[in-house]
């Protein structure tokens, strides 16, 4: 009887396993395999080694993507957890204040990115909402055209990323704070250690596997960023903010480098595998160690 | 990403129901009630209220000029307001043919959901409850699923889609995103799944009940918690997305809101008062529903954060 039984829950999970299969691995592979052959997308498709690899290795564009795309992820990882960590400790410290401001803080990331990318290519326009601003306060000379130029192209789509983002980052400190022990913390509260030092040493280490998370998934998110800047610059200006996922896109629909496109993506793939597992060891390293 | 996701496994489901919990934990009280440590307190819930107003201030700004008229805002764009239009909402209400499109992106996203619910809650159970060689290797499957980008498989899932005559089909479009879903489902099942006793399950297996019947009878209904906060994340991405259906439904009439803002709305030429009210108008719903459910959110977008 429980034989059977389990022979039928084990059918449950044919449903699940067609539709990965068919519609995610088989894909990967069919991917990896592409990317050695000269595919355009048609029936046709032959083998050809490493040739595009070759091609990708020689083009400037595509290093160039690949450094954009990395610089972008620090560039996100470190002010997204470092602002949401910030907002986080002080929200814990204010109990009354906390639920509210979580909220509040936690709107943006409801907003589409494309949304996103159309309220801020306004407030970044030569003309538009932050240079008003900065006018209006005085600041003119630091008055920018924020995508225009290339130096400042990349870290304006980051900020982006980092408006919409923060507060997720903050509510899974947040969340890691609720987990605390409190008898530690009052303990070091009586024994009179500073605020500095009691987040110095008691929560900094104790919140390690929260940092674990934000920033596996703010590194895994921000390697696959698409949206921010291709509304918001379309890798412009002068390539500076080409990424990869850019050039996966503009490839595979309208480059007519389909096979190209594809071994494209599948390097979009090892960054975000190799990254995001290395830098997840060490974070679980240094969790193991506190 | 393997072992992370593993090791989060235990926790995962039944902790999104009380991690917001509120009022519990926060830091102990001061012991010294010194002026200086006040001072230092009120400034900085002070520097506090003034970052979160910052972050909101893009928002709310939004939120004004969308209601101004082009030429008010022309003459001042952070001026105070001296005019007031819903024009520029019915606007690009008929710009970005919002009806329709929302109701196809409503369609998606519904459909979408039922898909990964139903599949995913399936194979959870059994992955759960058997113990065996080849479950925790399908499981592993799965969770390998959660890494992959869709830019990795977005060309060959598009040859495949052209094969089976699924383009510009809301059928494809669902069926991908069911399966870019499907990893994290599982892994959000089976971990929950995992961490409720077999008790239950095994009197009604000694009362006669088949599986089929024990899994619609005593496990679905413990499903709801980690199903509503399983829900509130996949429907926000799948409405929020872009990529899937700008490659996949290229139709104008199967177009999601997204599509067609991004395709009918250029903004570097446009005004503020056709931009504002357009992004304003393709959060709406997502908003309406935030205010509806707003805990159910809050848990659902910290869900699987955090271990003990």
């Amino acid at each position: 009887m429980f034989h059977r039984r389990r022979a039928t829950m084990a059918a449950f999970l044919l449903p699940a396993i067609a539709v990965y299969s068919v519609f995610t691995l088989y894909p990967l592979v069919r991917g990896v395999y592409l990317s050695f052959t000269d595919s355009l997308g048609g029936p046709v498709a032959n083998f050809v080694g490493l040739d595009q690899y070759q091609a990708m290795a020689d083009d400037p564009a595509v290093s160039a993507a690949l450094w954009h795309t990395v610089l972008y992820a620090v560039v996100v990882v470190v002010a997204q957890n470092g602002l949401g960590l910030l907002f986080a400790s002080m929200l814990f410290r204010r109990p009354r204040v906390r639920k509210v401001l979580n909220v509040v803080l936690l709107t943006p990331t409801l907003i589409s990115p494309v949304m996103a990318a159309f309220i801020w290519s306004y407030l970044f326009a030569p003309t538009g909402g932050l240079n008003a601003l900065l006018g209006t306060a005085g600041l003119g000379s630091l008055q920018h055209v924020w995508l225009g130029d290339p130096h400042t192209a990349l870290y304006a789509v980051a900020a982006v990323n980092v408006w919409m983002f923060t507060g997720y980052s903050c509510a899974i400190f947040l969340a890691g704070y609720m987990s605390l022990p409190t008898e530690l913390l009052e303990a070091a509260a009586l024994d009179g250690a500073s605020g500095w030092r009691r987040f110095r040493s008691i929560e900094w280490p104790l919140l390690a596997p929260a940092l674990t998370v934000n920033v596996t998934l703010s590194l895994i998110g921000s390697l696959k960023v698409f949206e921010f800047p291709l509304v918001l610059t379309n890798g412009g200006p002068a390539g500076a903010t080409d990424t990869l996922t850019l050039l996966v896109y503009r490839n595979i629909f309208g480059g007519g480098k389909f096979a190209l496109g594809v071994a494209l993506s599948v390097l979009l793939l090892v960054t975000v595998v190799v990254l995001s597992s290395a830098t997840n060891s060490l974070l679980r390293l240094r969790e193991r160690r506190v | 990403m393997t072992s992370q996701l593993s090791a989060t496994a235990q926790d995962t489901g039944h902790r999104a129901r009380t991690t917001h919990a509120d009022g519990r934990g926060g830091p102990p009280r001061r012991t010294s009630h010194r002026p200086a440590r006040r001072l230092a307190g009120g400034l900085g819930t002070a520097l506090l209220g003034l970052g979160t107003l910052l972050f909101v201030l893009p928002f709310l700004f939004t939120v004004v000029t969308s209601l101004r008229t082009a030429a008010d805002v022309a003459r001042s764009p952070l001026g105070i307001p001296h005019s007031f239009t819903l024009k520029n909402f019915s606007d690009a209400f008929s710009q970005i043919h919002y009806g329709p499109s929302t109701l196809n992106t409503l369609l998606i996203t519904g459909l979408s959901c039922v898909c990964i619910t139903v599949l995913g809650a399936l194979a959870g159970y059994p992955l759960a409850r058997i113990t065996a060689g080849w479950s925790t290797a399908v499981y592993r499957l799965f969770i390998l699923g959660t890494s992959i980008p869709v830019f990795v498989v977005v060309a060959p899932l598009y040859l495949l889609m052209r094969d089976m005559n699924l383009l510009d089909t809301y059928a494809g479009v669902v069926l991908i995103y069911t399966a870019i879903n499907l990893p994290l489902a599982v892994f959000f099942y089976t971990s929950f799944i995992r961490s409720v006793p077999a008790d239950l399950e095994e009197a009604a297996a000694l009362d006669g009940c088949g599986a089929f019947r024990t899994f619609f009878v005593v496990i679905l209904p413990l499903l709801r918690p980690v199903t509503s906060t399983l829900l509130t994340f996949v429907a926000l991405q799948i409405w929020n997305d872009l990529l899937v259906p700008l490659v996949f439904l290229q139709d104008p009439g199967k177009r999601t809101v997204m599509v067609n803002a991004y395709s009918f709305i250029d903004p570097h030429t446009v005004q503020p008062t056709t931009l504002f009210p357009a992004a304003l108008l393709g959060v709406l719903p997502l908003l309406v529903i935030f205010v509806f459910f707003q805990r159910q959110v809050v848990a659902g977008m910290s869900a699987g954060a955090v271990k003990s």
